[in-house]
């Protein structure tokens, strides 16, 4: 299961002596830490879709903290970013906050400061994970459904009466019910309401 | 033996004929009465043409009509205007030009009426000679004062009174006159103190067998004015090198030193004034570049308490945190001291510097560009190079100038070409060269056209100096600044300096 690996801070730093002083930070509040001195070696490290949260440069020579960015969301990598400025980023940090990021932070920063937002940006991850899992297991329910009982659930959801669907089938109101029963069973509804929103966060992601 | 009768005329009449000076008598009315060869020649009349003739006709107009005056007066008071004295007067030849002559008149004693007899020297040439003479000389006295430039003569061996021209007194604030102390003497009260040494060595070559010398130096005059002196001179000696005569000229150069040394200034201020804009406008990358070490710092600082707070803390990690902040806090007075040293006001020395060790200092400056520009910088040193004789920050400004341009010229490059390449080389004929790569749009026609002009630029917050003042730069360490398009895409820019004397191999 997903909550068995740790999330880790991962840091993308050019400048080693920052890089070096968050690793040693953070080990110091016990968070476990990777460090990667480029954009680039960071994505050939496939960490992107592990747990956790990334501390960016913004600032880098090649790939710059913003075009790592864009990589990422290209990969639809949910991790967090927490973006470094220096003084006079503060529109690439606009840039970046409107391209997904969670937070940025003007070096030289308070630990805690910096910390405070680690935390935030890893309960938003391990939220958008539980959502995400949450997805998953919608889909795969569905994936279960015969394409009749999948019929039956559309119309459910489009708000259609027994008798209606019936209609609409040209199947007996008995069916219909039973079609019903075996698609909230699989569903794992427990109510029709349930069932919709379920059906509904599943649609609106896929869209 | 007794004289024969006539005798005494024939003696007379010899003498005034073997005379070289015209000689005239004259009766007391003015009459000639005797007119010698000599007179002859000079005046072109022969003695029957005047003979008996008023002696006005040899005179030209003002003094024929005041001649008869003078006789008057003399013969009534006995006041002589000109007898027994002798003074230069004008006469007239027959053919009617005047000449200057030199006139004595003496009175024929014993005789009554009174007559004269005058001798006339004509001076015409010797006239001549004292005006060319006299002029000559006062162009001599206006050149020099003219050149501010006055000339000497020495005698050591006293055959005659040592010579100062009017002019060299007053250069050296002396009075002529007044002061009779030996050249070397004067020089020596005078001399500024810094120069003194070399003026010594200087009068020191002299007495050797050296023949002459020629150098500059500062005198500081009586009213504190310091002057600036550039002196040639020459000894003659005789067959046993004794010396005989010391002559020489001194040019007071302290104008063209001041002009000089003003335009040394405004260049060296100009300069100065280029890089404080070039650090103004790298201002923000800099600030970056320290704030990296001290963000670092803080970073360690903050984890090292939290370490020490952990019970279960390990030491290695504090000592480690430790020493990295220490590290830093170096890292980032680096940073200011080469800031420092690029920006300060300084004088301009020139030393043998090593161009591979001189773009190594310079990359944390330049790099402090590259990364704000997201550029990257390489450095290909060819190794072994001679040093050149030349001012290391006057030198660093160029390159860090070139590089920024190379910098700017790529701000729309593609980031797999955004490279800056420095380079370094010795040519055959044994100058450095060093190269500036960048991998830009290149340069268009008419911006090559006017790269080296000064206030000309293409960027937005730049001065147009930097190409200008790099060239000279350049140019005043006796090598070329000059470029050619790269390969393939982009610019290079190259500057050759001169290996410095001490450093050549082989």
């Amino acid at each position: 299961m997903i909550k068995e690996i740790k999330p880790t801070v991962f840091v993308v730093d050019d400048d080693a002596a920052v890089r070096d002083s968050l690793r040693m930070l953070l080990k110091s509040v016990g968070l476990p830490v990777e460090v990667f001195e480029s954009g680039q070696e960071f994505l050939d490290a496939d960490r992107d879709d592990r747990p956790g949260c990334l501390v960016l440069d913004i600032r880098m020579p090649g790939m710059s903290g913003l075009e790592l960015q864009v990589k990422l969301n290209e990969r639809h990598s949910i991790l967090p970013i927490i973006f470094i400025t220096g003084h006079g980023d503060v529109p690439m940090a606009v840039e970046a906050m409107q391209a997904g990021a969670v937070d940025f932070i003007q070096k030289p920063f308070r630990d805690q400061d910096l910390l405070d937002r680690i935390n935030q940006a890893l309960e938003k991850d391990a939220g958008s994970r539980r959502m995400l899992a949450e997805r998953n297991m919608i889909r795969k329910r569905l994936e279960s459904l015969t394409p009749r009982e999948k019929e039956v659930l559309d119309l459910v959801v489009a708000g259609k009466a027994n008798k209606v669907i019936a209609g609409d089938l040209n199947l007996s109101q008995r069916t219909v019910e039973i079609h019903r029963a075996r698609v909230m069973e699989k569903m794992e509804a427990h109510s029709l309401a349930h069932l919709v929103r379920m059906v509904l966060e599943v649609e609106r992601t896929d869209e | 033996m007794p004289r024969r009768p006539g005798e005494a005329e024939l003696e007379f009449k010899s003498l005034l004929d073997a005379a070289v000076d015209a000689i005239i008598v004259i009766d007391h009315r003015g009459r000639i009465e005797q007119f010698s060869l000599a007179a002859e020649r000079i005046f072109g009349y022969t003695a029957a043409e005047v003979l008996g003739q008023n002696v006005e006709v040899l005179m030209p107009g003002p003094y024929r009509a005041e001649h008869d005056t003078y006789m008057d007066n003399y013969q009534q008071t006995g006041e002589a205007k000109i007898i027994g004295i002798g003074r230069e007067v004008k006469a007239q030849r027959k053919d009617g030009s005047v000449f200057a002559c030199e006139l004595a008149v003496g009175r024929v004693q014993g005789v009554v009426p009174p007559r004269f007899i005058g001798f006339i020297r004509d001076i015409t040439l010797r006239k001549l000679a004292d005006e060319r003479l006299r002029r000559s000389e006062s162009e001599l006295r206006l050149a020099q004062q003219l050149a501010n430039l006055g000339n000497y003569v020495v005698n050591p061996d006293q055959s005659g009174p040592d010579y100062f021209s009017p002019q060299l007194c007053r250069i050296l604030g002396i009075d002529a006159a007044a002061e009779t102390l030996p050249l070397a003497a004067v020089l020596e009260r005078r001399v500024h103190p810094g120069d003194r040494a070399m003026l010594d060595e200087v009068f020191r070559e002299l007495d050797s067998p050296g023949n002459s010398f020629d150098c500059e130096y500062r005198i500081v005059l009586d009213d504190g004015t310091t002057r600036h002196l550039h002196h040639i001179a020459q000894v003659t000696r005789d067959a046993k090198g004794t010396p005989l005569k010391h002559i020489g000229t001194i040019h007071d150069v302290t104008d063209r030193r001041a002009t000089e040394d003003e335009a040394r200034q405004l260049q060296e201020r100009l300069t100065h004034f280029s890089r404080l804009s070039t650090m103004g406008e790298m201002a923000a990358g800099l600030a970056h570049e320290i704030n990296q070490p001290l963000a670092a710092i803080a970073t360690y600082a903050q984890a090292c308490q939290r370490f020490v707070r952990s019970p279960d803390r390990d030491d290695a990690d504090v000592l480690e945190a430790l020493e990295q902040i220490s590290v830093q806090a170096l890292r980032a007075g680096e940073v200011i001291r080469r800031l420092r040293n690029f920006v300060k006001n300084r004088e301009v020395k020139r030393e043998p510097v090593d161009c591979n060790r001189l773009l190594d200092d310079l990359r944390t400056l330049a790099e402090t560009d590259a990364r704000l520009h997201n550029v990257r910088l390489r450095i290909e040193a060819a190794p072994g190079l001679p040093s050149v004789y030349a001012d290391p920050i006057q030198l660093q400004q160029v390159v860090l100038n070139l590089v920024r341009n190379a910098i700017d010229a790529m701000s729309e490059a593609p980031e797999t070409r955004r490279e800056v390449l420095l380079s370094t080389r010795q040519l055959p004929d044994g100058e450095i060269e060093i190269i500036v790569a960048d991998h830009g749009s290149g340069l268009a026609p008419e911006a090559a056209e006017h790269l080296f002009n000064p206030f000309f630029t293409t960027k937005s917050g730049g001065t147009g100096l930097g190409l200008a003042i790099s060239r000279s730069i350049v140019r005043a360490h006796g090598g070329r600044l000059w470029h050619t398009p790269n390969e393939g895409t982009g610019a290079r820019f190259h500057f050759t300096l001169p290996a410095s004397p001490a450093s050549k191999r082989e």
